[in-house]
């Protein structure tokens, strides 16, 4: 055991220096960085943790050099998506439960699961929350029916289809900026194109965004505008992979158009519509943009969604760690709400 | 194959690039070379200022020193100089900075504490006297109305009328004006100097028109409205004029400098201030359709003015370049300006109190003693009567007593006139950490006001009621 734990002087082998002896490097590491931190003033101390952190790196690249070309293809990436994603969630999370404000100079003071209970006993969340569900019902239903009726559509071939089907897909491929800021000048009373059309016929201008229920039905509607495209497309893609010949054999049994679609074509979109209901579920539970354009979760705060909240919260009372914790809260509910789908899914799908 | 470095030798690489690294950021700027980095809105105000100090700015230290601004649109412009401040990454020098946010960001360690500076600089001292003491008020003092010193103005802003002269000098106009009111239609802006808000009434309901009605000898072919103001739910569009009817009915909104014994309760929602908002509601009904939806901000204000569709408006000064240009006006050559209107009180006379506009600019923390020196005499130069007339000559306003009070300044724009004895009537709103908490809250429960889903007693107990349960959580109120 000695010979291979220590070398020919006796050094225990995690301690000889080597440029491969990453394990040295790591203690090195854990003991200069901290220490930095404590002794030396902010930039210093920043730069020896970066060249430590670098030399820790560098012995372990070296280390695997040859011998595990495997992981040591996949750690950069791994590393990436550390920095960028998996650490600032940790971090995030950490800050719900701590009391803290960017913007002020105190240190953050753990508070437990304060956060959590105001949030959760806050009579605005709950109140931003339906609004928010029902954004979500309401447009995420029209862009399925609407989606659906343009894949029948669009499933037959005609003259000019492929022009047709790139102009549907457009409002998809613009920025959420350009809808909203389309959208705003549309639904504008006094210049707007629709308070204009409506004038032909009343004489008055019409001014849709007056009360929270107009509000509610603009943002929907320009939502659905934009969305429901994505889930033509869904659904276009299972219409076409239905195999001819089933329509052919149910022709020769004179099968009605009804049984026809509930027993061949149904079952072959149905994954691809309950992937689209996910995804356009997840999204719209999530919608900032569009409502933070036309109307600034106005008239009051009747269309303001549980999103624009937290933006609110964050960025603008900079109750930094109030808003981690909505957010993680957010989080919690759009994972229960897929993991239903994907059990439902399943069920049916057992079921068949 | 085994590498042959030694260890030690990478230690050693990692001491000597440690000492580098740290003798580099040891060493000062370049003393000859400085820049001040500045966060500012973009608009005019600001844009002219870059102008000048390219032009003619030279440091007195003899260094070189150029300013380089960050030009971000006003919508923006919140969000990204907080979110710069609060990331650590110590961009900015300087930032021309609204004043509400003092308390946030003074609290926050960013915005530097000038009160020993200025005490011992007699120009500055000179500067400081100088200014209309609601400027300073406004502007630079933290916590409010204390002797402690933050900002400089960089642009100060008033409310004052914009109108069209063409509509209300026009004499078939004022004749059936004047028998269906039975006093004359203000004309000139020593007239509409002279207008009370029931006055103003007048004007909305009697210049509201629809397509085909004659205005001022012509048929129009659009809808035409007699006046607008801010009745808008972002940012702070329309406590900015509801606080001025607050006032001059003789309500308040929360004082600050009443601190931690003035209350919100009582005090923001009394009968006073009810009257004031009431009063605020009142008017909305002549105003362009828009302002029932609650988005008609100062933006929308400015875009209805200049496409010819209002009669009479009030607006900050900042706006006014834009309405007398032919570029971005079609009224361009049929617009007066006079001061904002009052409140007419018992003995006849006006009660103008009105919300402050403008910017401050302040100094952050984490400047080197050279970088601090050249923002300190950046200031000074320009606030010296030279740079104030060239800036007021270039479109811009001047809050130094010996500079709006010399006879030529009126001359250099239109509206100058409205700017001096506006400043006298000035208040502010709140500058306290809770700033932007307040400000969304009321925004959105006046909002409701407006768009007609609850009275001004109901908003007024509403936004009372959550003051006084957030400022007591802070501690401002006990």
């Amino acid at each position: 055991m000695t010979a291979v734990t220590s070398d020919a002087t006796g050094t225990p082998r995690w301690l000889t220096p080597s440029p491969r002896n990453w394990r040295l490097a790591l203690l090195i590491a854990v003991v200069a960085i901290p220490g930095s931190i404590w002794l030396a003033p902010g930039n210093v101390a920043f730069w020896i943790s970066f060249v430590a952190v670098s030399a820790v790196t560098l012995a372990v690249t070296i280390n695997a050099w040859g011998r595990y070309p495997g992981p040591l293809l996949v750690a950069p990436a791994i590393a990436l998506l550390f920095v960028m994603n998996i650490f600032p969630l940790m971090w995030s999370f950490g800050l719900s439960f701590f009391r803290f404000r960017v913007n002020r100079q105190a240190p953050p003071r753990f508070a437990g699961l304060d956060n959590y209970e105001k949030i959760l006993t806050d009579p605005t969340v709950w109140d931003r929350l339906q609004t928010t569900a029902l954004v979500v019902v309401f447009t995420v239903a029209i862009q399925m029916i609407v989606g659906f009726l343009l894949a029948l559509l669009f499933e037959k071939e005609f003259p000019g289809r492929r022009v047709l089907l790139m102009l549907v897909l457009t409002p998809m491929m613009l920025s959420f900026v350009a809808v909203g800021a389309f959208f705003r000048f549309y639904y504008e009373p006094t210049f707007g194109l629709l308070s204009q059309a409506v004038r032909l016929f009343t004489g008055e201008p019409f001014i849709l965004l007056k009360t929270p229920a107009g509000a509610l039905a603009g943002i929907v509607f320009a939502d659905a505008w934009m969305w429901s495209p994505f889930v033509m497309l869904l659904v276009l893609a299972g219409l076409v992979s239905v195999p001819k010949y089933l329509y052919e054999a149910a022709e020769i049994d004179r099968a009605s158009w009804w049984r026809k679609f509930r027993t061949i074509t149904f079952p072959y979109i149905r994954s691809l519509l309950l992937l689209a209901l996910l995804f356009r579920t997840i999204e719209a539970f999530k919608l900032f943009d569009i409502v933070f354009l036309i109307t600034d979760g106005g008239p009051g705060s009747s269309t303001e969604t549980i999103a624009v909240y937290v933006f609110r919260v964050s960025f603008q009372f900079f109750r930094t760690s109030q808003s981690s914790a909505l957010a993680y809260f957010i989080l919690f509910i759009v994972i229960v709400l897929t993991n239903l789908y994907l059990y439902f899914a399943r069920q049916r799908s057992q079921e068949a | 194959m085994r590498v042959s470095l030694p260890f030690g030798g990478l230690l050693a690489t990692t001491a000597v690039a440690t000492m580098v690294v740290a003798t580099g950021l040891a060493t000062p700027a370049h003393a000859e070379n400085v820049t001040i980095r500045m966060a500012v809105p973009d608009w005019p105000p600001t844009r002219i200022m870059k102008q000048l100090a390219d032009e003619f700015y030279q440091a007195p230290s003899g260094n070189t020193v150029t300013l380089e601004p960050d030009f971000i649109p006003w919508p923006d412009y919140q969000n990204r100089l907080s979110a710069s401040l609060t990331s650590g990454e110590q961009r900015y020098h300087m930032a021309v900075s609204d004043s509400q946010w003092l308390g946030q960001f003074i609290e926050g360690g960013y915005y530097k504490n000038l009160t020993d500076i200025i005490a011992a600089d007699p120009e500055l001292q000179a500067i400081f006297d100088d200014l209309n003491q609601n400027l300073v008020d406004a502007y630079s003092t933290y916590p409010h109305k204390t002797e402690n010193y933050y900002g400089f103005p960089q642009m100060p802003d008033v409310l004052i009328t914009y109108y069209r002269e063409d509509v209300f000098c026009n004499e078939a106009e004022a004749a059936a004006f004047n028998s269906q009111y039975g006093y004359d239609l203000p004309c000139t802006p020593e007239e509409m100097n002279d207008v009370d808000w029931d006055m103003v009434r007048d004007f909305g309901e009697f210049f509201q028109r629809t397509a085909g009605d004659e205005l001022a000898g012509a048929t129009l072919d659009d809808d035409f409205f007699g006046i607008a103001y801010q009745a808008g739910k972002g940012y702070d569009f329309s406590s900015m004029q509801i606080n001025a009817f607050v006032w001059q009915h003789g309500g308040n909104i929360w004082d600050e400098t009443q601190a931690p014994t003035g209350q919100a309760e009582g005090v923001v929602n009394s009968e006073m201030s009810v009257k004031g908002f009431e009063h605020y509601l009142s008017l909305l009904e002549y105003m362009p359709p828009v302002v029932q939806t609650g988005s008609m901000d100062i933006f929308k204000v400015d875009e209805l003015f200049r496409a010819g569709k209002v009669a009479w408006i009030i607006q900050w000064i900042g706006f006014a370049e834009s309405a007398i240009s032919a570029d971005t006006s079609t009224v361009h050559d049929q617009v007066n300006f006079a001061m904002a209107p009052g409140l007419r009180k018992d003995d006849g006379s006006l009660d103008r109190t009105s919300n402050i506009g403008g910017q401050p600019f302040v100094l952050t923390t984490w400047l080197t003693e050279t970088e601090e020196q050249e923002a300190i005499d950046f200031v000074k130069w320009w606030l010296s009567e030279e740079t104030q007339l060239r800036f007021v000559q270039a479109g811009g306003q001047s809050g130094l007593q010996s500079v709006y009070t010399q006879p030529e300044y009126n001359t250099f724009r239109p509206w100058n006139h409205a700017f001096g004895p506006s400043l006298d009537w000035q208040k502010d709103v709140w500058h306290v950490p809770d700033f932007m908490e307040l400000l969304i809250q009321q925004q959105e429960e006046f909002d409701k006001a407006i768009t007609g889903q609850q009275d001004a007693k109901t908003t007024l107990d509403n936004i009372a009621e959550f003051q006084q349960e957030l400022l007591t959580d802070s501690g401002l109120i006990e």
